[in-house]
């Protein structure tokens, strides 16, 4: 008997409205990108690209597109580097407290965004820091570094033991074997993680909205802020493209890897 | 010199789970000997062979290879070889790779290094299969590759983990001629873990049987099968039947054994020990003899078939006497095949053949 | 081993220090923050007081913010449940094809920036936002619905951001729950509903259990989307120590809130993963 196959109709029903209610804002904020008019109906009254045009021109949007890149870009390179290393050590046995370290390294997952970012804002007042890249960088790695060392420590599991012992007894030393035996084999989770870590860094409000400086903003928490002010279609503008973005992103990362096992 | 010698070689772990898997192990090997490293399960050959390879540090004792003590050597500067029971091949690379990987780092490059490669390949008969990934090869092609790139790199050593257990019964036969064949052409001093008994005295020139952590003995095939040094040998070589008993006279007067619920039987191993004391006792199946034999020094036993199993090779009897039950055999195209449930059985047992050894405190038990 | 040691300590040193120095120094920098008292116009003082905690238990206001952040929690939690298990069964038990793209679906709009799905609640929710525009031009309705600056607006925005957690949270526990296990209540003559109530769903329990978990603390930490969908006046505990931080720069305030809300989420982080050590056994 094959339980798969006598799904009720009713589950697949309410399965399909779910997953249709998960895209509806995404839509409803690609059609406001579109629409003529500031308020939004259906069908919207006319359709333009009016807002795209006043988005892709204005330096402020630009500006902080391009930080939001390049903040993400550096915590995520950082973050790769010392999660994967951290993580060899916690896996190797190098170091003792191997459990009580992984707690350490993943407690930010665990804290309030908010509780660190306003920590974060105390910190850097203290130490002269407020409002600089570094510490918004530092911040970022931070956050970001659990996703790399949770993404190491499952690939690494997943490697066999007795690859890096056969490389060491044909003559290659402990960064050599880890160089073409090891990373090779981990690198489809990496990229998962990775990705993660950029994806939560781009993203990020909570943590960024209180350590930024007047001259100097991301795209989120641009947004963010913008609102308040009031609802304006160059939001939605931006927002589809960061929709369509991350939908090509999404698309490559999964060509690339298959990345979707190792969420 | 011996080319491999192990010196009182120890481990000891501590903690809570505190146990010595290897104990004041010592053995010397010759150059191009085929050694086993035979035991159960748990018995401390493969911590031992680990050692060697300096993928585990010893508390104690030391290793020489040629008289150099390498004991502090780290593993990647022993030259020593290794064929993994996974076979650990790197799966990301090609076979061509896999094997070059060890010559690689000896500095080898270019032509010498594709004749190398070659060669070990076609030692292992696998000339053509270089571009193929490990994933595309069988079970048998893998090993074989892992055994091409243990010897390429002409260690001074080989070293084997169980590498035939994942392989099915016909394959393995085949591969252990295989490995002993290429073992002599090659002729590098070589040291193999097994548990099957069979496969160690097939393809050894000594063998060293181990269990919990304890040399039990180290000789050749035949020594260690006609005459066991200790009860653990006599039960784990051989398929036993094991008793318990105590010593004691025979009728005529002769060192024997009184089995518990059974009869005195005639044992010359139970020569010089204490009457009365309780003593293990095991009688292989294969020395159980059927019907009389003329050898004035044989013991008989009359009884009957409880059970019979035809095994292929050869007919199994469960043959009941006198209070004790005794597993015995008879080849299939035998006199003695065609014995049938509750037929009388007479047998007789050399009394050389019933090895008689001090009954283990409790606690300490003989093979499983 | 020494020379191992050696080396373990120089590969998990730089992201310990990190921790240590960003993560760990500034929470417990926080602490003494919170027991000084804050006099608007003078701002900080050197004295200590536990004013700040007792405040959020005393006084009127914080209590309601409290209250208000958990009952979101809980709410929203409830409502991913009743919405994500019946997809998580589906995705559970589809084929491979199927399988893939439903997951696809759902990670796409978890990927996607916060502050895009709440604006996109907003295009949706606000008094002239596309749900009351089309309730008006139907004619079902003459004046617009509040649905934001509410409990409601909160809720239904906030359940669609975490929604994609709890699905992805179910999937693997309803999938690891053996098709021998059911295929054998189904031979002992059960129903369909009887199987799903006695064996899938005790079965599921410890993936029902974190993801519960996982959606409730999301939930009592969101700052952007209750922020965005709740405006500045519907606070919740995030946003009030926003606003402690940027606007009314009574920092001690915010710090003891923030230590409220940690203990909060690690409270039912701690109570959970007993409840799933317990279970454990019988998974």
């Amino acid at each position: 008997m094959n339980l798969e196959n006598r799904k009720m109709p009713l589950l697949a029903a309410t399965a399909i409205a779910v997953v249709v209610f998960l895209q509806v804002p995404v839509l409803v904020v690609m059609l406001a990108a579109f629409s003529r008019t500031a308020y939004l109906t259906i069908p919207p009254k006319g359709l333009t690209l009016h807002w795209f045009d006043v988005v892709l021109r204005d330096p402020e949007y630009l500006s902080a597109a391009w930080t939001s890149v390049w903040l993400a870009g550096a915590s995520t390179a950082a973050a790769l580097v010392l999660g994967l290393v951290g993580a060899y050590a916690i896996h190797r046995r190098m170091v003792p407290g191997a459990a009580a370290l992984t707690s350490l390294f993943m407690a930010p997952l665990i804290l309030p965004s908010v509780v660190l970012g306003v920590a974060l804002l105390q910190y850097y007042t203290i130490t002269g820091l407020r409002g600089s890249s570094f510490g918004l960088w530092i911040a970022h790695v931070v956050i970001t570094a659990p996703y790399v060392v949770r993404a190491s420590l499952s690939s690494l599991a997943a490697v066999d033991e007795s690859l890096e012992d056969a490389a060491r007894v044909l003559g290659a030393d402990g960064l050599t074997s880890f160089r073409l035996v090891t990373l090779p084999l981990v690198k489809p989770g990496l990229v998962a993680g990775g990705l993660f870590a950029f994806i939560t860094s781009l993203d990020n409000v909570p943590v960024s909205v209180f350590l930024l400086s007047a001259s100097q903003t991301t795209l989120p928490v641009k947004i963010f802020t913008s609102v308040e002010q009031g609802v304006d279609p160059s939001v939605a503008a931006v927002s589809t493209l960061l929709i369509v973005a991350t939908g090509v992103a999404l698309l490559l990362a999964e060509r690339w890897t298959g990345f979707h096992k190792h969420v | 010199m011996p080319a491999l010698t192990l010196d009182r070689l120890e481990k000891h772990y501590p903690g809570p789970t505190a146990h010595t898997a290897a104990k004041s192990v010592s053995l010397s090997v010759h150059d191009g000997e085929f050694i086993s490293l035979l035991g159960p399960s748990g018995c401390g050959k493969t911590t031992v062979l680990r050692m060697v390879a300096g993928l585990i540090e010893p508390t104690g004792g030391r290793i020489l290879v040629d008289g150099r003590d390498i004991t502090a050597l780290p593993t990647n500067k022993r030259n020593i070889g290794l064929v993994f029971q996974s076979y650990a091949l790197f799966p990301h690379m090609s076979v061509f790779e896999n094997v070059a990987f060890g010559l690689r780092r000896q500095g080898v490059q270019g032509h010498e290094l594709k004749r190398r490669v070659d060669q070990a390949l076609a030692d292992v008969r696998l000339s053509a299969l270089g571009d193929r990934m490990p994933r595309q090869l069988s079970g048998g092609q893998q090993q074989r590759v892992a055994v091409a790139r243990s010897i390429a790199p002409r260690p001074s050593i080989l070293l084997f983990d169980e590498p035939l257990s994942n392989l099915d019964a016909s394959l393995r036969d085949e591969m252990q001629i295989e490995l002993k064949r290429l073992q002599r052409e090659v002729g590098i001093t070589t040291l193999f873990v097994t548990h099957d008994q069979g496969e160690a005295m097939s393809m050894s020139d000594r063998v060293c049987v181990l269990a919990h952590g304890v040399v039990q003995q180290f000789d050749t095939p035949e020594a260690i099968y006609h005459r066991p040094a200790t009860g653990f040998v006599a039960s784990f070589i051989g398929r036993p039947n094991r008793l318990a008993g105590r010593v004691a006279r025979t009728p005529s007067g002769g060192a024997g054994v009184q089995l518990d619920d059974g009869p005195v039987l005639a044992a010359s191993g139970a020569d010089g020990l204490a009457p009365g004391s309780p003593v293990d006792v095991v009688i292989r199946q294969e020395d159980i003899c059927f019907g009389e034999t003329p050898s004035s020094h044989a013991h008989a036993l009359s009884g009957r078939v409880a059970m019979r199993s035809f095994v292929g090779a050869r007919v199994q009897y469960l043959l009941s006497f006198d209070g004790i039950e005794l597993l015995a055999e008879a080849a299939t195209n035998g006199p003695h095949a065609g014995l049938s449930v509750d037929a009388p059985a007479r047998v007789s047992i050399d009394p050389r053949h019933v090895y008689v050894t001090p009954a283990a405190p409790a606690g300490v038990r003989a093979a499983p | 081993m020494t020379a191992r040691k050696a080396n373990g300590a120089l590969l998990a040193s730089p992201l310990l220090l990190l921790l240590l120095l960003a993560f760990v120094a500034p929470v417990l920098l926080m602490v003494p923050l919170s027991l000084h008292p804050y006099e608007p116009g003078t701002g900080i003082s050197s004295a200590w007081t536990l004013s700040n905690y007792t405040s959020i238990v005393t006084d009127e206001y914080y209590r309601e913010v409290v209250v208000r952040t958990l009952v979101l929690g809980f709410g929203v939690t409830l409502i991913c449940l009743l919405m994500g298990y019946p997809l998580a069964c589906y995705i559970a038990t589809a084929g491979p094809k199927m399988r893939l793209a439903l997951t696809m679906l759902v990670i796409f709009p978890m990927l996607l920036n916060l502050v895009v799905r709440s604006f996109g609640w907003i295009a949706l929710l606000a008094n002239r936002g596309l749900v009351n525009n089309l309730l008006i031009d139907m004619g079902l309705i003459e004046r617009p619905i509040k649905m934001m600056f509410n409990l409601f607006g909160l809720l239904v925005g906030m359940s669609h951001i975490f929604l994609p957690f709890m699905v992805l949270m179910l999937v693997p526990a309803i999938q690891a729950i053996s098709k021998d296990v059911q295929a054998a209540a189904y031979t002992l003559a059960a129903s369909r509903l009887r199987v799903f109530w006695s064996v899938t769903l005790p079965m599921s329990a410890p993936g029902i259990l974190s993801g519960s978990i996982l959606v409730f603390v999301l939930t009592i930490s969101a700052l952007v989307t209750p922020r965005m969908l709740g405006g500045p006046t519907y606070k919740v505990m995030a946003t009030l120590i926003y606003d402690d931080f940027l606007q009314t720069l009574d920092w001690p305030a915010g710090a003891a809130m923030s230590f409220t809300l940690t203990l909060l989420t690690l409270a039912v982080i701690g109570l959970s993963s007993r409840v799933l050590k317990r279970w454990g056994g019988h998974a």
